[in-house]
C-alpha cells in the first residue's frame, strides 16, 4: 500500500518536474512547479515529516511560487510565452547529459556499500521503528517524529540558534536587497502610472517576502 | 504492509535533481532557470529527510538534523528566489528580455 | 524534555557578528528615517562613516572574550560553541579581524563616487555579507556552513547589481546569481549525499565516520561518495572561482562597482578558501587518497587538476584583457589556483603548519587586491571606464601613488623582497616538503606550473605599470584621488613592502593561526584502531595510524610503502 502510494506520488512528481522544465509556456511551467512542490510535500508526509510538509506548502507554494508567478507576469506578456527557442542540438545534449548523470547517480545509490560501520543504502528497506520499545537507539528520534514542532523549536533555539539568527538576517537582507533592486526610482518612464505600478510590484514582492520570513521563522 | 526501501526515495530525488539540472542547461529564460534550481533544491531536501528517517542519529547530533537542514534549505530558497526575481526584474527593465543569453554586454 | 540552553558566554564570542548585524539594520533605519531628504552623495558619506564606526566597534568587540575573562583561558584556546556548531578561538578571531579591516577599506572606497541611491541598504548588505563570511569561517557543521555560504553570496549578488544606472552592473549581478545558485544547488545535493553517507552534519564527525579503521582506500568503488565529493567541489570551486566554474567571475567583477569587486576578490574568496580547506581536511580528509597509494582515486587528484587548470587559464586569459577590473578578475582566478596548491599541501600534510602559508598568502593577496581595486575605483570615478589604457601617465602625475601601485603589482607577480614573493615561497616550499615521494612528483609539477605562471602573470601586471609610467597621459586627466583611495593604496603597498622585508611576524602569526584543529583530519581514537579486527597484515610500524592521527608534521606523511593492503579483509 505504502509502496503503491509512493509509486504514484513519485511518478507524478517526476512528471511535474519534467513538465516544469519542458513546458514552453512559463505560466504552465509555474503551475507544474506548484504541483511539484505539493508532491514533494506529500513525500515529506510519506517520510513522516508532516511539519516539514506544512512548511513546504506554506513557504514554497505560498510564497516562492507566487513570487515566481509575479516574475513571470512582470517579464512577459500575460500569456507567459517563452519566446526563445532552444536549439534541438542543445536540447539533446542537455538530455543526454541528464540521462548520463542519472545513470551514474542511480548506480552510486544502489551500489553504496555502507562503509565505516553503516548499513549499505541498498539494504535499508525499512525505517527504524519510532516506538521506543522496539527501537534500538532512536528514542529521541521517535519523540521528535511524534512531536516534531517541539523538537524543531528546541533545536532552533539551542543547537542551531546561530543558524536561526543568521537565517533571520539572511531573509532581512534578501528583503531589503530585493526591494532596493526592484524599486524604480526617478522618472524613468514618462507615464506616471508606470512608476506607481512598479512600486506596487516591489511592495507585493516585499509582502511575499515578509510572509516567507514569517512562516520560516515560525518554523 | 511493506515499507518503502530507502533507495526508492534516493532514486526519486536523483531523478528530480537531474531533471532540474537539465532544465538549467536547456532553458534560457532566467525565471525558468530559477524554477529548475528550485527543483534541484527540493530533490536535495528529499534526500536529507529520507536519510534522516532511515538512519539513526549519530551520538551528539540533533535527533532531527536532516529535517533541520531541510528547513534551512527552504529558508535559503525563499531568500534566493526573492533576490533572483529582483535581479531579473532589474535586467528586464534594461533589456526587455529575461533570457540569460540576451545579456551579453560583458564578455571576453 | 530537558532543554540544553546555549550558554550566555557563547554569545560573547559572537559579539562582532551581532554588532555587525544590528548595525546593518541601524544603518538602513537611519537612512530611511533621517536622511531621506539629503542628497545621495551626502548620505553615502554619512552612512559610510557610520558603517565604518560599526565595523570598528565589531573589531574592538573581538577582544571582548579576552577582556571579560570569565574563568576561561585566553582566547587562543579553541572551543566549540553552541553544541559544536560554531568554532571560537584564535583562528576565527584573527580572520574576523582581518575581514573587518578589509571591510573598512571596502566601505571607505565605496564613498569614492555616488554609486547608488540606496546607500543604507548598500552598506547594510556589505555588513551582512561580512557576518556571513565570519560565520562561514567559524561554522563547524554542514547546515551552518551552507546557510552562511548562502548568506554571504546572496548579499553579494545584490550588491553586485547595486549600481542600477549601469547596465553591466545588473548583468554582472544576474550572471553571478544564476551561476551561483546553480552551483549552490549542486553543492547542497552533494552535502545531502554526504549526510547520507555519514549520518551526521558535523564536519569532525563526518571525518570520523569516513576514516576507516585500518586503512583508507580513497574513493575506490565508491560512486556515491565520489559524486558527493565532486558536487561539494563544484560548490566551492564556484565560490573561489576555480576554473571549470569561473565563468561568472570576470563578468561579476567587471560589472560590480569597484568596491564590491574588491570585496568579491578579497573577503568572499578568503572566507571560501578557509571553508574549503576546513571541509576538505576535516570532513573529507580520509577520502583524499588511499593511505598507501596516492594514485588511488581520491579527490587529491581532482583538486590538483583544478588547481593546475585554474592558474594556467586565469593567467592566459588575463593576458588578453584590456579592462582593469576584468584583468584583476582573471588574476584573482589565477591566485585561487596557486592557493589550491597550498590547500593540497595542507591535506597531504594532514596537519597544522601547512595551513600557515595559505593564510599568509590570503592576507597578502587580499591586501594587494584592495589596493588594486581602489585604483579601479579612482579610474571609474573620473573617467567612467576601467580600461587599462586610461591609466596612461598616472604614475608620472601622482608619483607616490604610482610607486605604491608599482609595489603592489610587483608583489602580485611575486618579485623577491615583497610580500607576494614570500606568500608564494612559503606556500610552494611547504608543498614541496609535504608528503613522500609519490606526493612529491605531483607537487613538483604543480609548483613548477605555478612558477611558470608567475612569470606569465608578470606580463599583464607589467602592462598596468607600462601604462602608468611609460605612456603619455591621454584624454581627460584624473582628478586628485580622495583620501580613502590614497589610504587604501598606500596601506596595501605598505603591507606588501613591510611584510616583504620582514615576513617573520606575519608568518609566525599565520602559523599560530594554523594550529587550529579545523586543519587536522580527525581520527579515530587509538584504542579503536588497535582493537580493529580487520588488521590482518602486521605493520612494520604504526605509520598509518600516526598519519591518521595527524601527528607532528615530521613523522606524519612518511608512510613507508607497504605490502598491498588487504581489500578482502574489509568485506563484511
Amino acid at each position: 500500500m505504502n509502496q503503491i502510494l509512493f509509486g504514484v506520488i513519485a511518478t507524478m512528481g517526476v512528471l511535474s518536474a519534467l513538465g516544469t522544465v519542458l513546458a514552453r509556456n512559463l505560466v504552465h511551467a509555474g503551475l507544474f512547479l506548484v504541483a511539484f512542490f505539493f508532491l514533494i510535500a506529500c513525500q515529506f508526509v510519506m517520510l513522516e515529516a508532516e511539519f516539514l510538509a506544512a512548511v513546504q506548502v506554506l513557504v514554497y507554494i505560498g510564497a516562492v511560487a507566487i513570487i515566481l508567478m509575479f516574475g513571470i507576469m512582470l517579464t512577459r506578456n500575460i500569456q507567459g510565452d517563452d519566446t526563445t527557442t532552444v536549439s534541438r542540438a542543445g536540447f539533446i545534449a542537455g538530455g543526454l547529459a541528464a540521462v548520463g548523470l542519472l545513470t551514474v547517480l542511480i548506480f552510486g545509490i544502489t551500489h553504496e556499500e555502507g562503509r565505516s560501520g553503516r548499513p549499505a543504502w541498498n539494504s535499508v528497506t525499512t525505517r527504524p521503528a519510532i516506538y521506543p520499545a522496539s527501537a534500538r537507539k532512536s528514542e529521541s528520534q521517535a519523540a521528535a517524529i511524534n512531536n516534531m514542532g517541539l523538537a524543531v523549536g528546541e533545536d532552533l533555539l539551542t543547537r542551531y540558534i546561530v543558524a536561526f539568527e543568521a537565517a533571520g538576517i539572511l531573509l532581512t537582507a534578501a528583503l531589503v536587497g530585493a526591494i532596493a533592486l526592484a524599486i524604480q526610482e526617478g522618472p524613468v518612464s514618462d507615464d506616471p502610472s508606470d512608476r506607481v505600478k512598479s512600486k506596487q510590484n516591489a511592495e507585493s514582492l516585499a509582502a511575499d517576502e515578509a510572509e516567507s520570513l514569517l512562516t520560516s521563522s515560525r518554523a | 504492509m511493506n515499507d518503502i526501501p530507502l533507495t526508492w526515495f534516493l532514486i526519486f530525488a536523483a531523478a528530480c535533481f537531474v531533471i532540474g539540472l537539465m532544465g538549467v542547461l536547456v532553458r534560457r529564460n532566467a525565471i525558468a532557470v530559477l524554477m529548475a534550481i528550485e527543483i534541484m533544491l527540493n530533490a536535495a531536501n528529499i534526500n536529507l529527510v529520507a536519510f534522516w528517517r532511515y538512519g539513526t542519529p549519530v551520538e551528539g547530533d540533533s535527533p532531527i538534523s536532516g529535517v533541520m537542514f531541510a528547513i534551512f534549505v527552504i529558508t535559503v530558497a525563499a531568500a534566493e528566489v526573492a533576490v533572483g526575481i529582483g535581479l531579473i526584474l532589474l535586467c528586464y527593465r534594461r533589456w526587455h528580455a529575461a533570457d540569460v543569453d540576451r545579456f551579453d554586454s560583458l564578455s571576453g | 524534555m530537558p532543554v540544553n540552553a546555549p550558554v550566555l558566554f557563547d554569545f560573547i564570542h559572537l559579539a562582532p557578528e551581532i554588532i555587525l548585524s544590528l548595525w546593518g539594520l541601524f544603518v538602513v533605519m537611519i537612512d530611511v528615517a533621517l536622511l531621506r531628504r539629503r542628497s545621495s552623495a551626502t548620505r553615502g558619506r554619512i552612512l559610510g562613516v557610520m558603517s565604518i564606526i560599526g565595523a570598528l566597534a565589531a573589531l574592538a568587540s573581538i577582544y571582548l572574550p579576552d577582556m571579560m575573562d570569565l574563568g576561561h583561558a585566553a582566547s587562543n584556546v579553541e572551543e566549540s560553541l553552541f553544541q559544536g556548531t560554531i568554532l571560537g578561538g584564535l583562528l576565527v578571531e584573527r580572520l574576523t579581524a582581518l575581514l573587518l579591516i578589509l571591510l573598512i577599506f571596502v566601505i571607505a572606497l565605496s564613498t569614492t563616487w555616488d554609486l547608488t541611491e540606496h546607500w543604507g541598504e548598500y552598506y547594510a548588505l556589505l555588513l551582512w555579507a561580512t557576518v556571513g563570511m565570519i560565520l562561514l569561517i567559524a561554522s563547524e557543521e554542514l547546515l551552518t556552513l551552507f546557510l552562511t555560504l548562502e548568506m554571504m553570496t546572496i548579499c553579494l549578488y545584490i550588491v553586485t547589481a547595486f549600481e542600477k544606472d549601469q547596465r553591466r552592473s545588473a548583468e554582472g549581478g544576474l550572471k553571478y546569481f544564476v551561476y551561483g545558485s546553480v552551483s549552490s544547488a549542486l553543492f547542497l545535493f552533494g552535502l545531502s549525499l554526504l549526510y547520507g553517507l555519514t549520518g551526521t552534519t558535523r564536519l569532525a564527525a563526518i571525518g570520523l565516520a569516513l576514516a576507516p579503521a585500518h586503512t583508507s582506500i580513497g574513493l575506490v568503488g565508491n560512486v556515491a561518495g565520489a559524486m558527493a565529493v565532486l558536487l561539494v567541489l563544484v560548490g566551492f570551486g564556484f565560490k573561489i572561482s576555480a576554473v571549470p566554474f569561473h565563468q561568472w567571475a570576470p563578468d561579476a567583477y567587471e560589472g560590480a562597482p569597484a568596491p564590491v569587486s574588491a570585496w568579491l576578490a578579497t573577503g568572499s574568496k578568503l572566507a571560501s578558501i578557509v571553508a574549503l580547506m576546513k571541509v576538505l581536511v576535516q570532513a573529507l580528509g580520509p577520502w583524499a587518497h588511499g593511505v598507501n597509494d596516492i594514485s588511488s582515486p581520491g579527490w587529491v587528484g581532482i583538486v590538483a587538476v583544478i588547481s593546475a587548470l585554474t592558474m594556467t587559464y586565469g593567467n592566459f586569459a588575463a593576458l588578453a584583457q584590456k579592462n582593469l577590473k576584468r584583468m584583476l578578475a582573471y588574476s584573482s582566478i589565477a591566485h585561487a589556483g596557486y592557493m589550491l596548491v597550498g590547500v593540497l599541501a595542507v591535506v597531504v600534510g594532514a596537519g597544522k603548519s601547512a595551513a600557515g602559508p595559505v593564510l599568509f598568502y590570503l592576507v597578502v593577496y587580499s591586501a594587494a587586491n584592495i589596493g588594486a581595486f581602489s585604483i579601479a575605483a579612482w579610474l571609474y570615478r573620473d573617467k567612467g571606464t576601467d580600461q587599462i589604457e586610461d591609466l596612461n601617465g598616472l604614475g608620472l602625475k601622482y608619483p607616490i601613488l604610482g610607486m605604491c601601485v608599482l609595489l603592489l603589482m610587483l608583489s602580485l607577480i611575486g618579485l623577491p623582497g615583497l610580500a607576494g614573493f614570500w606568500g608564494k615561497f612559503f606556500m610552494f616550499s611547504e608543498a614541496l616538503s609535504q608528503g613522500d615521494d609519490r606526493h612529491k612528483l605531483t607537487f613538483l609539477w604543480l609548483v613548477g606550473l605555478g612558477l611558470m605562471n608567475s612569470v606569465i602573470s608578470a606580463f599583464y601586471y607589467v602592462r598596468v605599470l607600462r601604462a602608468m609610467f611609460l605612456r603619455p597621459s591621454t584624454g581627460r586627466p584624473l582628478q586628485a584621488p580622495t583620501l580613502t583611495i590614497r589610504l587604501a593604496v598606500i596601506g596595501s603597498a605598505a603591507v606588501a613592502l613591510i611584510f616583504g622585508l620582514y615576513p617573520q611576524p606575519l608568518s609566525t602569526e599565520t602559523d599560530a593561526m594554523a594550529e587550529s584543529r579545523i586543519f587536522i583530519t580527525p581520527s579515530r581514537p587509538a584504542e579503536l584502531l588497535s582493537v580493529s579486527p580487520v588488521r590482518v597484515v602486521p605493520r612494520p610500524n604504526a605509520s598509518d595510524d600516526t598519519r591518521l592521527r595527524a601527528g607532528p608534521i615530521g613523522g606524519g606523511p612518511s608512510a613507508p610503502p607497504e605490502p598491498t593492503p588487504v581489500p578482502d579483509s574489509r568485506a563484511k
